[in-house]
C-alpha cells in the first residue's frame, strides 16, 4: 500500500504520503460527513417506501395495462376534440360554436379577475411592508416583526386564507379574493424585501450624505434600482394567483373557469368539455408567459 | 475664522476606540489630505463631520454654527446640504441617467412630495447641466451610468457633489479604485474645484505621495490619535514613519 502511494507522489512531486487520504489501497477523493450519512439514509428509506407502495397498491381488481391504454385514450380525446355544451356555459342549446366560445372566455375573465384582483391589492400592501421590513431601510426591530408575521401568513396555505375567511364573507368571489391577497402579501412582501435589500448600502449613504429623506431615497434611488424585480415578481405572482383562482372557483365557488370545470369533471363527467376548458386555460397561461417575457426584456434590456 | 472647527472629537464602535481625542481647524478653500493606515479612523473622521457616522463625544462646527454632535434631524439634514460627499465606489443608482443621478444632489432642498417625484426646477436642471459641462460629461448626460467607466462614474460622483453648491467636499478614498490615469484627472478637479470655485476639500487617501502632491496640509492618523497635523513640504520620511510604521516607509516612498 505504501509503495504505491510514494509511487504516485513521487510522480507529483515527492509531497508527504498522508495514510487517512487512502481507505483499502484506494485513494479517497470524498469524505463521508454525517450530514451525508443522513441523505443517504433518508434516499434509502424513500426509495423502500416507493417500492413498498407501487407493489402493494389497491388496484380493486382493474386491469392495469388495459386501464393505461384507456387513460391515453380519453386524454387523446379530451385534447384532440375538445367541445363545450352551450347549456353548461348559460347558452341556449341552439347556439352556434362561436357565441359558446365567447361566453367561456367571458367567464374565463371572472378567473382572471380574480386574479388580477388579488395580485393588486396583495401587492400594494406588500409593497409597503417591503419596504419597512427590508433591512437596509429600517431598523432591525421593525424588519424582524414585520417578516415573522408575514412568514406566519405565508405559512398558512392559500386555500386555508380562503375558507377561513369564507366564516366571515361566505363561500365565494369576496372570500377567494381577500384569503388570495393574503398570501400574496405574504409571497410578495418576502421577494420585495430582498430585492430591496440587494440595493448597495452606499446608493443609500449617498443620499443621506446630500441631506435627502427617507421617501427621496425609496423612491428616487430604492425604486429605480429594484423595479424590474419587482415587476417580474408582481407578475410572477399573478400567473400563480390565476392557476390558484382556477381551483378557488371550485373548492370556494368563487366562480369563474374553475367552477365550470368542477362542473364538467364531476358533475356531467364530459371529457371533452374538460380538454375544451383545460385548453383555454393552457392558452392564458402561455401569454402571460409571454407577456412576462417581454416586459423583462423592456425594463431589462441589457440583461439579455 | 476657521470654517470646520472639530474639538476632542472622540468615537467608540463599542469598546473599540476609533478615534481618540482629535482636534484641527480647516480655513475656508484649503486642500487637505488625511493619510494613515487602514483602520487609523480616517474613514470614520470623515463620516463624523457630516454624521453619518455619530461620534461619542466632541465638537464638529461648520462655520461657527450648533454642534453637528447636537443636531436635531432637520437641522442636520439642512447642515449635509451644505457638505458634498464623494465616495470610493462611486455610489451611484446605476439604473438611472447620468444627470438623474446628478440632480439627486438637489433632493437635500426639497420638500418630501417634489422630491418623491423627481420635480427639479429649471435652475436646478440649468445647473446640472452647467456642472456636468465643467467635468466633461456633456456627451454622457443621458447615458445610464451602468454605461460609464469608472473615473466618467467617479465624475458624475463629483457633480452630484457639486450641484449641492457645497461650502466643503469630503472626498472617502475617490481614487483607490481607479487605475493611475482616471485617478490623475479626478485628483485634478478636485484641485480645480478648490483653487476655482473655492470649495474646502478634505480627502482620504491612501496614497502617501498623490496627497503630498495635491494637498497643501495634511493630517495623518495612526490607531485614532493625529499624529500629523501639518503642511505637506513639512511630511518628511521620519513623520510617515510615524504615521505608517516602520516597515512601511520603503514601499511608500518607493
Amino acid at each position: 500500500m505504501s509503495s504505491m502511494i510514494s509511487a504516485g507522489t513521487t510522480a507529483a512531486g515527492g509531497a508527504i504520503p498522508q495514510h487517512h487520504h487512502v481507505r483499502k489501497g484506494r485513494i479517497v477523493i470524498s469524505k463521508v460527513t454525517p450530514a451525508k450519512l443522513w441523505l443517504r439514509s433518508v434516499l434509502a428509506v424513500l426509495v423502500f417506501f416507493t417500492l413498498y407502495g407501487f407493489l402493494t397498491i389497491d388496484t380493486a381488481g382493474a386491469d392495469l395495462p388495459a386501464s393505461f391504454v384507456q387513460t391515453v385514450r380519453y386524454f387523446w380525446i379530451m385534447f384532440t376534440s375538445p367541445r363545450a355544451v352551450a347549456s353548461h356555459f348559460g347558452m341556449s342549446q341552439s347556439a352556434g360554436g362561436f357565441p359558446v366560445f365567447l361566453s367561456a372566455v367571458k367567464v374565463l375573465g371572472i378567473t382572471l379577475a380574480l386574479a388580477f384582483l388579488s395580485t393588486l391589492t396583495g401587492g400594494v400592501v406588500a409593497l409597503v411592508l417591503g419596504l419597512l421590513a427590508a433591512r437596509n431601510l429600517t431598523n432591525d426591530r421593525i424588519s424582524n416583526t414585520i417578516k415573522g408575521i408575514v412568514a406566519f401568513i405565508r405559512a398558512v396555505p392559500t386555500v386555508l386564507w380562503v375558507l377561513i375567511f369564507a366564516i366571515g364573507a361566505g363561500l365565494g368571489a369576496v372570500a377567494a379574493v381577500i384569503g388570495m391577497s393574503f398570501h400574496t402579501v405574504g409571497h410578495l412582501m418576502k421577494a420585495y424585501s430582498e430585492s430591496f435589500e440587494e440595493l448597495d448600502e452606499g446608493v443609500i449613504e449617498a443620499l443621506r450624505a446630500s441631506g435627502a429623506k427617507w421617501p427621496h431615497i425609496i423612491f428616487q434611488a430604492v425604486m429605480p434600482s429594484s423595479i424590474t424585480s419587482i415587476l417580474s415578481w408582481t407578475f410572477i405572482r399573478f400567473e400563480i394567483n390565476f392557476a390558484v383562482a382556477v381551483a378557488m372557483g371550485a373548492a370556494a365557488g368563487a366562480g369563474g373557469i374553475g367552477f365550470n370545470l368542477f362542473m364538467s369533471a364531476g358533475y356531467f363527467f364530459d371529457i371533452r368539455e374538460i380538454g375544451y376548458i383545460t385548453l383555454m386555460i393552457l392558452v392564458v397561461a402561455l401569454l402571460m408567459e409571454v407577456i412576462a417575457a417581454r416586459l423583462k426584456k423592456h425594463y431589462q434590456p441589457d440583461a439579455l | 475664522m476657521p470654517q470646520l472647527h472639530v474639538k476632542n472629537l472622540t468615537k467608540y464602535y463599542k469598546d473599540v476606540l476609533a478615534l481618540s481625542d482629535v482636534s484641527f481647524a480647516v480655513e475656508k478653500g484649503d486642500f487637505v489630505g488625511i493619510i494613515g493606515p487602514s483602520g487609523s479612523g480616517k474613514t470614520t473622521l470623515v463620516r463624523c463631520i457630516n454624521r453619518l457616522i455619530t461620534a461619542t463625544g466632541g465638537e464638529i462646527c461648520l462655520n461657527n454654527d450648533k454642534n453637528i454632535l447636537e443636531m436635531n434631524r432637520s437641522e442636520i439634514r439642512k447642515a449635509r446640504t451644505g457638505i458634498g460627499m464623494i465616495f470610493q465606489h462611486y455610489n451611484l443608482v446605476d439604473r438611472l441617467t447620468v444627470i438623474e443621478n446628478v440632480l439627486h444632489g438637489r433632493l437635500g432642498y426639497k420638500n418630501t412630495v417634489s422630491g418623491v417625484f423627481g420635480h427639479y426646477t429649471e435652475g436646478e436642471k440649468r445647473k446640472a447641466l452647467e456642472v456636468l459641462g465643467l467635468l466633461g460629461l456633456d456627451e454622457h448626460v443621458y447615458r445610464r451610468c451602468d454605461q460609464l467607466s469608472g473615473g466618467q462614474k467617479q465624475r458624475v460622483g463629483i457633480a452630484r457633489a457639486l450641484v449641492q453648491e457645497p461650502e466643503i467636499i469630503l472626498c472617502d478614498e475617490p481614487i483607490s479604485s481607479l487605475d493611475p490615469g482616471s485617478s490623475k484627472k479626478i485628483m485634478d478637479y478636485l484641485r480645480k474645484i478648490q483653487s476655482e470655485l473655492g470649495i474646502t476639500i478634505l480627502v482620504n487617501l491612501h496614497q502617501v505621495d498623490v496627497a503630498r502632491t495635491y494637498a497643501k496640509r495634511i493630517l495623518g492618523f495612526n490607531n485614532g490619535k493625529l499624529v500629523y497635523d501639518g503642511p505637506s513640504e513639512l511630511l518628511t520620511t521620519e513623520r510617515i514613519q510615524e504615521i505608517y510604521g516602520k516597515e512601511a516607509h520603503e514601499l511608500i516612498l518607493n
